[in-house]
């Protein structure tokens, strides 16, 4: 954000209008993702809305992705930012094929690169605004990992960024258990997305599911919840506090 | 090899398309004492002659750690060896820190060969001195890798540079085809095997040799000199027993084991 209206009196310090620009807000967000490690391989879920502020504006954004044979990423935070993300990622994956000696980078070695490019932005003030969840299989391994914008990273066996770490990893806590079948994951995944769909005013009703494994990724076509409104005590809402709306 | 108008500047061909400099850079690695790597499907051995230059002086170091999972012998101008073996380490440490996850060895080798490769094209600069065998682990299993001062690089199974390696190799081409599947107890006994056909007359003892190991779950260490002479004692024993039944074909010398 340069200081374009700015008067030359003001910025004597700062020749010809060269402000440093750096993120201060973020401006188009998508809200949490959930990852969950299952009998063969990971499981991930973001919704597919972008907010602009409290305004619900884009409803197709894709805030899953593979990355090379191994990888998925899935993010949360300014949407801009996570395709500056995959521009890196794909040099990245780029360079690795083009050595082309049957050596790739796994889904720990993207994350800790993830990990390095976070936190190097962060030292320098200009943050990469992103919650990232990073999952894949590489010789059998399942490994699924977190980074944020300020370069905190750790791996699990369920992550969640934003609003998912407050309502969707309790339920995980409790439900998670080691090699669940792909059908209990995906019960459990949706469990969780439809908790926020009811209480985080960002998420909306049309989500995508990405499964990997040893094999293959795929990442499904958007879909919807089944939803539930019907409850008694929304029929008169204010019957306990009299005069409220 | 004969002087010639064409070999004052690396940067000039001969009109028989050889680049001279380079070539007499690869010789300097022959006069270098020898050093000898041979792999197996999960470790690799590296041996060197150690070469004093006086009895009061301490050996030349030959053999490099560079990461857990590669080490490298080196043979030529031990100089440019330790600079180079400063470059792999650099190089295999902020692959680590980038990546959490050791560099594989296949392309440590060609990194190495290209920064080599730059030494032969520029008129300012002079090829390094030294040849280097490389050895190392990665996904596919144990490698040994023989970089050139040419910036050529190619993958063995079994190799010997440097000075009188002609009597090692001969000795290994008679034996490679079974180090695939040999332990590191033979690879170890069969690398110290060539370094006695490098020395041609005198004994070997611990002390004129250093022999490494790296392999799948064991990291790259030196083996120390004492076990190394534990090592020597007993296959000497066995080789006494061994010529009997004709194992070590007659091309070797045939001293009596002991007489050496």
């Amino acid at each position: 954000m340069s200081l374009i209206a700015s008067t030359p009196a003001n910025n004597s310090l700062l020749s010809s209008g060269m402000e440093s620009e750096r993120t201060l807000y973020p401006y188009v967000t998508g809200t949490s993702v959930i990852g969950i490690k299952y009998k063969d391989g990971i499981l991930m879920a973001a919704d597919m809305g972008g907010s602009y502020g409290s305004t619900l504006r884009y409803k197709s954004v894709e805030r899953l992705k593979s990355i090379g044979k191994h990888s998925l990423l899935g993010a949360s935070g300014e949407i801009s930012d996570f395709q500056e993300i995959l521009r890196y990622l794909d040099e990245l994956i780029l360079y690795d094929n083009m050595w082309d000696d049957g050596n790739s980078l796994g889904p720990k070695e993207v994350h800790n690169y993830l990990t390095r490019v976070m936190y190097n932005r962060r030292n320098k003030f200009n943050p990469l605004w992103n919650s990232l969840v990073l999952g894949g299989v590489k010789n059998g391994q399942k490994y699924l990992g977190m980074v944020s914008m300020i370069g905190v990273h750790f791996e699990d066996n369920h992550v969640a960024t934003g609003f998912g770490n407050h309502l969707a990893r309790p339920i995980l806590r409790d439900e998670w258990h080691e090699n669940m079948s792909f059908e209990d994951a995906v019960k459990l995944l949706e469990k969780c997305m439809r908790v926020l769909l009811y209480r985080d005013r960002s998420a909306i009703n049309k989500l995508q599911i990405a499964k990997i494994t040893e094999e293959e990724v795929t990442i499904s076509q958007p879909y919807s919840l089944k939803t539930f409104w019907g409850y008694s005590a929304f029929q008169n809402p204010t019957k306990g506090a009299e005069g409220s709306w | 090899m004969f002087r010639n108008q064409y070999d004052t500047d690396v940067t000039t061909w001969s009109p028989a398309g050889r680049l001279f400099q380079v070539e007499y850079a690869m010789e300097a690695v022959k006069q270098g004492s020898a050093a000898i790597g041979i792999r197996s499907k999960t470790h690799v051995v590296l041996a060197s002659v150690n070469k004093a230059n006086s009895e009061l002086s301490s050996h030349q170091k030959k053999i490099f750690k560079v990461d857990d999972h590669i080490g490298i012998a080196i043979a030529g101008l031990t100089a440019d060896g330790r600079v180079l073996s400063r470059y792999l380490r650099s190089e295999c440490i902020n692959h680590s820190f980038t990546y959490e996850s050791p560099l594989p060895v296949g392309r440590l080798v060609v990194q190495l060969a290209d920064k080599a490769q730059v030494c032969t094209q520029r008129s300012w600069k002079r090829p390094y001195g030294v040849g280097l065998l490389v050895a190392g682990l990665d996904e596919s299993g144990a490698h040994l890798y023989y970089n050139c001062p040419s910036g050529n690089y190619f993958e063995y199974q079994a190799f010997a540079i440097g000075s009188r390696s002609q009597a090692a190799k001969t000795y290994l081409e008679c034996k490679f085809e079974t180090f695939m599947s040999s332990s590191k107890e033979d690879l170890i006994r069969d690398v110290l095997f060539a370094i006695k056909e490098t020395l041609q007359g005198d004994k070997l003892t611990s002390s004129i040799c250093t022999v490494s190991v790296v392999g799948v779950g064991e990291p790259f260490h030196i083996m120390d000199q004492k076990t190394i002479q534990e090592l020597i004692e007993s296959f000497e024993i066995k080789e006494g027993e061994a010529a009997d039944h004709g194992v070590v074909p007659d091309r070797t010398p045939e001293a009596a084991p002991m007489d050496i």
